[in-house]
């Protein structure tokens, strides 16, 4: 018998003033001691099944249809108190930001005894016993120092391993975890996501594993549950949906994500994006309808019935025979940057160090964020640096652009040093580089329309500009970064995230910059807009011809774009090479960590990420 | 953890001291602006011209402004804040007479202020998104637009005049006299034994704590308020629903207890502006404490008395901002571990 | 409301839709009215006496006047009269005093939070020096030195409440400057000036707005505290502070003496306070996009 069922269960909403759906007529049976892998990109509906399994829908939200039974409970129906005894004892969850998810004013020791008190361990010294115990099954080791320390002094990683035990502690028979991982380095990513799996199979417990990381569902789930919009596209066991999908959404899901081994194969990139909540009420078919490559008339018309097109295995789909047909040819590797004329940008053993605390009564210590970086860019080269966060791979950007000022070391562009602080310097700087930020919503001035913020640099020059001679050239940037000039009035609020880094990519563009700096600029991206993206730059290289320091978290996106990469872990550059060198062959045993924390791109494979790379160096 | 908060109240004296140096200074400058003579202040008025320039050099009026500060601040820092023009005694006398009066009614404000505002806040918390809420939002920017000394008058009119509840002149009746001892009278008369006498003097203090309290509180409900609706949007109090916690819990166990960190720091510079407050509460009940001292002085234009009354408010606003912030860091682990 | 009328309140800005805003517009312009045209609207000279009509009950109550509305004080002068006279004094010093509070305390805000380090430091000690001060301690001190007067009134609560607005706002620009969007106007080769008057001011301006209308309210009050004590205008001048001060001997025979001049202040403040918390609820972009977000 199954353990969680939801028949035709859907979620809604009024907005202003019509009724939308944020789920709808959800199906899926997940049998006790199986591990779900619900997979979909932000604004699928996946948080707000763990948002139902609770009863703690948004303000507004409402169940409106169908049923969600645990053990044959309607968890809808059940009056409050039933269901918070269930919660944290039969259902527990584990959250997507570790570090906010403990209470900052409470000891590791704290939270943990509270919890087991409301299990009923009624002796303190049992609960101790009962914390220590649990602290070991998630291998935390030194327990009792645990115990009285609070959440910021711990990192997510091990905020995210109590999070775990805590959620186990009552070998629960369901738990969610929603994006447990997303918030972490990868290498502790890799862990964390194994030692779920350890603790399901060690207490039997069901799981939802919501993601959008379909690779990694296909990885570690057993079964895998595709929603788009709302609406559950494909479901069906782990691996055969990922090697055989018969949804087109699957198909073009796994087609946009790079790979980081084999022939390197052209990113599939489906146009525009996921309809909201509101857009969706416009389409009476299929809603993904407008962005299927397989697209026909009747998609349009109707919603698809749901087909079996296998054992367990159906989709919501007209066309899923043809799916397979969608495909992404193999492309050679990215070309590497011409040597003429000398590099453009010349980074010597730059080092930068920051002060720490440093009061009279405390001693002054300080802390090299970059330490005795070098490395040079080419005409028309992409390299790549990666590393996790505290690698300073950040702070070596912002000493590029200026943002910041090396301790010691150069910096050389168009032949002058340009770390001296001279207007020379600035100038120098004007001209051959500009930067991309991450995070287009902090990047961008919300109180600016988009065609001033591509042509802000217009606005500095020596000569005045007019309004006009403004309005035609962000026209211009925005044909060339694909999106429609009606966007040149709009403001940054009433953009997507995808459209609001494009403004921001043709900002830097606006001055036509030798050298582009780019730091994390897809991280916070949906892997369909991360792609459209990614072939934007390239094909942007191929039109206007720039340089990019392209630096990112993810070994494949820099794969797919680079062709050199440094990796950089504690302020230094621990290897550097072409890039497909370096990943077919590491050296260094960070370079083997972070490239083991990837989950392999066959399913199938065996998936061994390596422990702490001070182990390895030891 | 104890080792920290001692460094860190070690670490706020010393940035407490300078700038209670600096305003000395400022005192010291801003007072000499004034176009009345100090020498002249301080004698009988049928002194001579004489004998008013021998006061001068013998006041070091005749010196440069650094050397008269530093002979004054030498002075102050042995106790002696000079002598009143008006009242024709030491100041330090004065202050030690009036001082302790201000503080007991401030102590008995801030009890008011505190209940009023941490109720206040819990309940306009619990009425969030009803229909109530609009009409105590209102109710509250309407609180808020009342000064004490407003409420002082109308706790005159109300209790004192129409339903002549209470006594709302001086600091005891008439009838008794006060027991003298450590100044503190609701101390003092305890400390004889004298219950009526506190009582006494306790409802003398009712309407002007009252006020005072009263005004001091809407801000700490709105702080209150909207800091705990900031920790709902937590993630912790989201986590702490999902493991099943009551609500009831949830709030007086997870929430309150990060909600009250920035209500502390909010009440710290209340209750130092409390005792500005005092200054026209203290003149509107002819409460002899240290703002009639001070109101007295600056309508005689007595600099001693100024310049002694200026500094003990800034070295109680001081103490105050040291208490606050160890309790902050007490109930503050992330602070703690820094310091 | 039809639907001509709705879409009409569509296109206006959030801030004029809001009823406190509205609300507080009418009674601060009520009183600037007041103010301005006190030679038209006051129906007697405020410091004409009347020595045979003194202590006169307002209309409502038996014994009234009709030709002293409000009645009149222990001089025989008339209570309307000088509440609307009064007025213009409140009003000179809220809204020149607030001015000057908001660029004194704005521009060392932005100056600070922008530039940092020593510059930051330095500031961020004076606003401590002031704070060690409870405002009207300083302000009597202060006019102590400066003498009475409406100008040195106004000299003192700039002097003392630009801390006001540099504590709020120094913390806003913080915030502000550590957007990646100034640092991107520092790339594209703006100068500093041009990013603090470009990219920080337009977001401080709202808070600015809000600051400046409660810091009316204050200098409201302040200006009453000291005109209450005789540290305000000259004794020729109608003040509600004085008129309260008056009153008060009077308490016991004419307490509705006290009740006007205090409901006068009230009223003011209150709307202020309004106008000032209903710009906070609909100008606070972080607050709006939170809660679209």
């Amino acid at each position: 018998m199954s353990l969680l069922v939801a028949r035709g269960l859907t979620v809604s909403a009024t907005i202003a003033g019509k009724t939308v759906q944020a789920l709808r007529e959800l199906d899926f049976a997940l049998a006790p001691g199986r591990m779900m892998g619900l997979v979909g990109e932000s604004g699928a509906g996946k948080s707000m099944i763990g948002r139902t399994i609770a009863q703690v829908l948004p303000p507004g939200f409402r169940v409106s249809g169908g049923s969600l039974t645990f053990d044959g409970r309607d968890l809808v129906t059940m009056d409050a108190r039933s269901r918070r005894d269930l919660l944290g004892k039969d259902i527990a969850f584990i959250p997507q930001e570790p570090l906010s998810a403990l209470n900052p004013v409470f000891t590791i020791g704290q939270q943990i005894d509270e919890h087991l008190a409301r299990l009923g361990v009624c002796d303190r010294g049992e609960r101790r016993e009962r914390a220590l115990a649990m602290f070991d099954a998630v291998h935390l080791p030194h327990g009792a120092d645990l115990l009285t320390k609070y959440p910021h002094q711990l990192s997510g990683g091990m905020c995210q391993r109590v999070l775990i035990a805590m959620a186990f502690a009552s070998r629960p028979r369901l738990v969610v975890a929603d994006e447990p991982t997303t918030a972490l380095d990868v290498t502790i990513q890799a862990r964390i996501v194994q030692l779920i799996r350890e603790m399901q199979e060690k207490s039997g417990t069901a799981v939802v594993f919501i993601t959008h990381d379909l690779k990694l569902a296909a990885q570690i789930c057993d079964e895998i549950l595709v929603l788009y919009a709302g609406r559950p596209v494909e479901r069906g066991p782990a691996r055969t949906v990922f090697a055989s999908p018969t949804h087109p959404y699957t198909r073009c899901l796994q087609l946009a994500n790079p790979n980081l081994s084999g022939p390197r194969r052209a990113l599939h990139s489906l146009p525009e994006q996921m309809p909201g909540l509101l857009g969706q009420l416009a389409l009476d078919g299929c809603r993904f309808a407008p962005r299927c490559p397989l697209v026909e008339d009747a998609c349009r018309r109707a919603e698809p019935p749901t087909v079996v097109t296998g054992a367990d295995h159906a989709a919501a789909c007209l066309r899923a025979a043809s799916t397979a047909s969608i495909a992404a040819p193999a492309i050679g590797t990215v070309p590497a940057g011409t040597g003429s004329g000398g590099p453009l940008v010349t980074v010597d053993a730059v080092t930068k160090r920051y002060a720490l605390g440093g009061g009279f009564l405390s001693s002054r210590r300080h802390f090299d964020a970059v330490k005795g970086v070098s490395l040079a860019i080419a005409r028309n080269e992409f390299v790549g640096v990666v590393g996790e966060s505290g690698s300073g791979k950040s702070t070596l950007a912002k000493l590029i652009v200026g943002l910041e000022t090396p301790t010691a070391g150069s910096i050389v562009m168009g032949g002058r040093d340009v770390t001296d602080g001279s207007r020379l310097a600035r100038q120098a700087r004007l001209d051959t580089v500009q930067m991309v930020f991450q995070d287009p919503q902090s990047a961008l001035n919300p109180r600016r329309r988009v065609a001033s913020i591509v042509t802000q640099a217009m606005e500095a020059g020596a000569r005045a500009t007019t309004w006009d001679e403004r309005l035609a050239r962000a026209r211009e940037l925005l044909r060339e970064i694909g999106l429609p000039p009606e966007t040149a009035t709009r403001y940054p609020s009433q953009l997507s995230g995808g459209q609001r880094q494009r403004v921001n990519i043709a900002r830097a563009l606006c001055t036509t910059p030798k050298v582009l700096v780019a730091d994390e600029i897809v991280s916070g991206l949906d892997v369909s807009v991360q792609a459209q993206l990614l072939n934007l730059l390239l094909r942007l290289r191929d039109e206007f011809g720039f340089s990019m320091l392209f630096i990112s978290h993810d070994l494949s996106v820099v794969r797919y774009l680079c062709s050199r990469v440094l990796v950089m872990w504690r302020g230094e550059v621990v290897e550097t090479g072409p890039t497909e060198t370096v990943f077919a062959n590491p050296q260094h045993p960070y370079t083997r960590m972070l490239l083991a924390a990837v989950p392999p791109d066959d399913p199938a494979a065996a998936w061994n990420p390596l422990d702490e790379v001070e182990r390895l160096t030891a | 953890m104890h080792l920290g908060i001692v460094k860190m109240i070690g670490r706020r004296i010393l940035i407490a001291l300078p700038i209670l140096g600096v305003v000395s200074v400022l005192l010291f400058v801003v007072l000499r602006l004034l176009p009345v003579d100090p020498a002249a202040m301080s004698m009988a008025p049928n002194a001579t011209l004489e004998e008013i320039a021998a006061k001068r050099i013998e006041m070091g009026l005749d010196r440069s402004l650094p050397e008269q500060y530093a002979i004054w601040i030498g002075r102050v820092l042995q106790g002696d804040f000079g002598t009143s023009s008006h009242f024709r005694r030491p100041v330090i006398g004065l202050v030690v007479e009036t001082l302790p009066q201000t503080i007991e009614l401030v102590a008995l404000g801030i009890v008011v202020a505190t209940v009023l505002g941490l109720a206040g806040g819990l309940w306009m918390f619990h009425v969030r998104g009803t229909y109530q809420e609009p009409v105590v939002d209102f109710g509250s920017t309407l609180l808020m637009s009342i000064p004490e000394f407003l409420w002082a008058l109308f706790f005159i009119l109300l209790f004192g005049v129409a339903l002549e509840l209470l006594p709302f002149v001086g600091r005891l009746s008439a009838t008794y006299s006060r027991p003298n001892a450590t100044g503190f009278l609701l101390f003092d008369a305890l400390a004889v034994g004298r219950i009526d006498i506190f009582l006494d003097a306790l409802r003398h203090m009712v309407l002007p704590a009252l006020a005072l309290g009263i005004a001091f509180a809407p801000s700490i409900m709105r702080v209150l308020r909207s800091s705990l609706l900031d920790v709902y949007h937590e993630d912790y109090i989201h986590q702490a629903r999902l493991r099943g916690i009551p609500e009831r819990t949830l709030l007086t166990r997870h929430a309150l207890k990060n909600a009250i960190l920035p209500t502390l720091s909010l009440m710290g510079v209340q209750f130092g502006f409390m005792f500005g407050g005092t200054l026209l509460v203290e003149v509107i009940y002819s409460y002899p404490g240290m703002g009639n001292l001070m109101v007295d002085a600056v309508r005689n234009a007595d600099l001693p008395i100024i310049q002694a009354v200026g500094l003990t408010y800034a070295a109680i606003v001081l103490v105050i901002n040291t208490v606050v912030d160890a309790l902050y860091l007490v109930l503050n682990p992330k602070l703690r571990a820094a310091a | 409301m039809s639907a001509a009328a709705a879409s009409a309140m569509r296109i206006l800005p959030a801030w004029m839709r809001s009823g406190r805003v509205i609300i507080g517009l009418l009674i601060v312009a009520t009183v600037v009215a007041c103010a301005l045209f006190a030679p038209w609207l006051a129906p007697h000279d405020p410091e004409e006496q009347d020595l045979l009509a003194q202590l006169l009950p307002p209309f409502w109550q038996s014994g009234a006047d009709p030709l002293y509305p409000l009645g009149t004080d222990a001089l025989g002068r008339c209570v309307l009269s000088r509440l609307i006279w009064g007025a213009r004094v409140a009003m000179t010093v809220a809204v020149i005093a607030a001015f000057g509070a908001m660029i004194l305390g704005a521009i060392l805000a932005h100056v600070a939070g922008y530039l940092g380090g020593a510059v930051d430091w330095t500031i961020s000690r004076a606003v401590d020096v002031w704070m060690s001060f409870p405002p009207v301690v300083l302000s009597l001190i202060l006019m102590t030195g400066l003498g009475a007067g409406v100008r040195n009134v106004i000299l003192a609560i700039i002097l003392v409440d630009w801390t006001r607005f540099c504590r709020v706002l120094r913390s806003e620009v913080l915030v502000i400057a550590r957007k990646d969007y100034v640092a991107a106007a520092r790339l594209v080769g703006f100068s500093h000036t041009r990013t603090l008057l470009r990219e920080v001011l337009p977001a401080t301006v709202p808070l600015l707005i809000t600051l400046l209308s409660i810091e009316m309210a204050v200098a409201v009050i302040v200006e009453a505290i000291l005109s209450y004590v005789g540290m305000s205008v000259e004794a020729n001048i109608p003040a509600w502070g004085q008129m309260i001060a008056d009153a008060r001997r009077e308490i016991h025979h004419a307490p509705w003496g006290l009740v006007l001049p205090i409901l006068a202040i009230l009223i003011t403040v209150l709307g202020f306070n309004l106008l000032g918390d209903g710009l906070r609820r609909t100008l606070d972009v972080r607050l709006n996009q939170t809660r679209e977000g």
